[in-house]
């Protein structure tokens, strides 16, 4: 007989798919009318397929209050990333070989800015404040003549701060500086608009709002056009911009997970800000725990918690009831404190000695309550076996 | 968790349910020591009560690693009826082979050695005061 499954607090890693989305996607696959290739223009098949991309890319587009010709469609986050930084910094060289952009931003981030810098680029890593927060003054004094890119992520996956990117990409179009923003966390849990925060490029991912693995897209503004070099070259799909057969059920599924995620996020936000206070306020009657991160500049459904007195990897031993990550599931197969909470300040061992709770739309009161009789437990086991005098204890 | 370390079954037993916990009120039979630190990931004290010049019980408090306080929990069973000679001999490496200990970890058991000594230490030097005010 297989175990029990715990308790599922990793909606910042990946959030399971949406009933309604995993429906939507099973008819692209089940029914033989929409197994064309949307590129297939000349019959039916393509063309019927062709118009749930569309309709996928207009609720996308809807969801960041975005046009729809604005949507280019890709595998995922860490693809529109690399797009955006590789292909942006690329296409202008010639303008400037300067890029802004902070220390803890996503290793999808890092990893493309690391690459650039080996091809001539020069990067300013802005540290952030105790809070995460990167103020926007920052940004500002950190501009030259020759910055071409700012790059901020909107909402922190490891502390889920919010960061001011509004006011940031209202600096940066005065300036005539392109901005683009990783918002692979953001939707449905944070209004997202374009628009209004002056935003030139966004990468989004739909397994982080109840879509499916495998698929994202880049919103890349085309008014005026912003000059982008593609990565991949081939049949030149999306404008030439992304090359490669279009999955129809995947996009569809992003399209509706997008679409419920914006039609359904207040309701969503209320009550999962009610869980995560719920977890925090049992958390901290533990004593000796510290919230990283700024206390409400934050989203409703991540919880990134220090404890004192007790040895991370211990602690992540301890807890096999709860399905939690101590940094960036995309990093933490090494057992390296996370860099993010390195760059708040905190010691190697307090950011070993973390954990990020998430919570999300299928999270329960009764796994909540459940999470914080386990983390009480075996902190409160952990701490009573190590030395009385030891400074963490 | 996301990642999960492979542990032995010695050690995840030791883990869940450590033995001996605790140290022993001071007296002119116990013997205390101390090694590691919380940033270098691992403090162990070792207490010891001789009884016939022998170990007659051990307990220990560890803040460290699952292999740290499996490895703690387990040398307060291994070195019970322990000599001073016999505890003089033990090392790190019977401790990395019993629990199966990987390479990364070794230093922690090095930690866990070092108290083993401090133990030695006071031992000999109990036994020295006892010869002097004999």
């Amino acid at each position: 007989m297989n175990a029990p499954l715990p308790i599922y607090l990793d909606y910042a890693a990946t959030t399971p798919i949406d009933p309604r989305v995993a429906e939507a996607m099973i008819e692209c696959l089940r029914e033989p009318e929409l197994q064309g290739n949307p590129s297939s223009m000349g019959h039916e098949y393509g063309r019927r397929a062709r118009a749930r991309v569309e309709q996928a890319r207009a609720q996308v587009a809807a969801a960041v209050n975005g046009r729809p010709e604005c949507i280019v469609w890709t595998s995922g986050a860490t693809e529109s990333n690399n797009l955006a930084l590789l292909g942006v910094a690329r296409f202008h060289a010639d303008r400037g070989k300067h890029i802004v952009s902070s220390k803890t931003e996503h290793k999808a981030v890092l990893d493309a800015l690391k690459q650039l810098e080996s091809e001539g680029f020069f990067v300013t890593y802005l540290k952030p404040g105790a809070d995460g927060i990167v103020a926007p003054e920052q940004v500002s004094e950190a501009l030259r003549d020759d910055t071409q890119l700012v790059s901020l992520m909107h909402v922190n996956n490891e502390i889920g701060i919010i960061q001011d990117v509004g006011a940031i990409g209202r600096i940066c179009r005065e300036r005539g500086i392109l901005f683009h923003v990783d918002a692979a966390q953001s939707m449905g849990k944070v209004g997202i608009d374009v628009q209004a925060m002056c935003v030139d490029l966004l990468s989004l991912t739909a397994h982080k709002s109840y879509g499916p693995k495998g698929v994202g897209a880049l919103y890349v503004r085309r008014n005026p056009p912003v000059g982008l070099r593609p990565l991949i070259f081939g049949g030149g799909q999306e404008l030439g911009l992304r090359s490669g057969t279009l999955p129809t059920h995947q996009i569809v599924g992003m399209g509706l997970a997008c679409e419920i995620a914006e039609r359904e996020r207040e309701a969503d936000v209320a009550r999962i800000c009610a869980l995560r206070e719920r977890l925090w306020t049992g958390i901290s009657k533990l004593g000796r725990v510290e919230l990283n991160g700024h206390r409400t500049q934050r989203v409703c459904g991540v919880l990134n918690v220090s404890f004192h007195g007790v040895e991370g990897e211990s602690l992540k031993f301890a807890l096999t009831d709860l399905a939690v990550s101590s940094g960036s599931a995309c990093a933490s197969a090494s057992d390296a404190p996370s860099y993010v909470l390195r760059a708040l300040g905190r010691s190697d061992q307090l950011a070993q000695s973390s954990l990020r709770f998430s919570l999300g739309r299928f999270t329960t009161e009764a796994e909540i309550d459940a999470a914080i009789a386990a983390v009480t437990r075996e902190v409160e086991r952990l701490r009573a076996i190590a030395p009385a005098t030891s400074p963490a204890k | 968790m996301t990642e999960r370390r492979e542990y032995s079954a010695l050690v995840e037993r030791h883990f869940a349910a450590p033995r001996n916990v605790g140290r022993f009120e001071p007296a002119f039979d116990v013997l205390v020591a101390r090694s590691g630190r919380v940033d270098q990931g691992i403090e162990v004290v070792l207490s010891a009560r001789i009884e016939a010049e022998r170990i007659a019980a051990l307990r220990h408090l560890v803040y460290g690693c699952p292999h740290s306080i499996a490895a703690a929990s387990w040398l307060t069973e291994r070195l019970v009826g322990a000599t001073l000679d016999e505890l003089a001999q033990w090392r790190w490496r019977e401790a990395a082979t019993a629990l199966d200990v990987p390479p990364e970890k070794w230093g922690r058991l090095l930690a866990i050695e070092d108290a083993v000594r401090g133990l030695e230490r006071a031992w000999r030097e109990r036994a020295s005061s006892r010869a002097r005010t004999a």
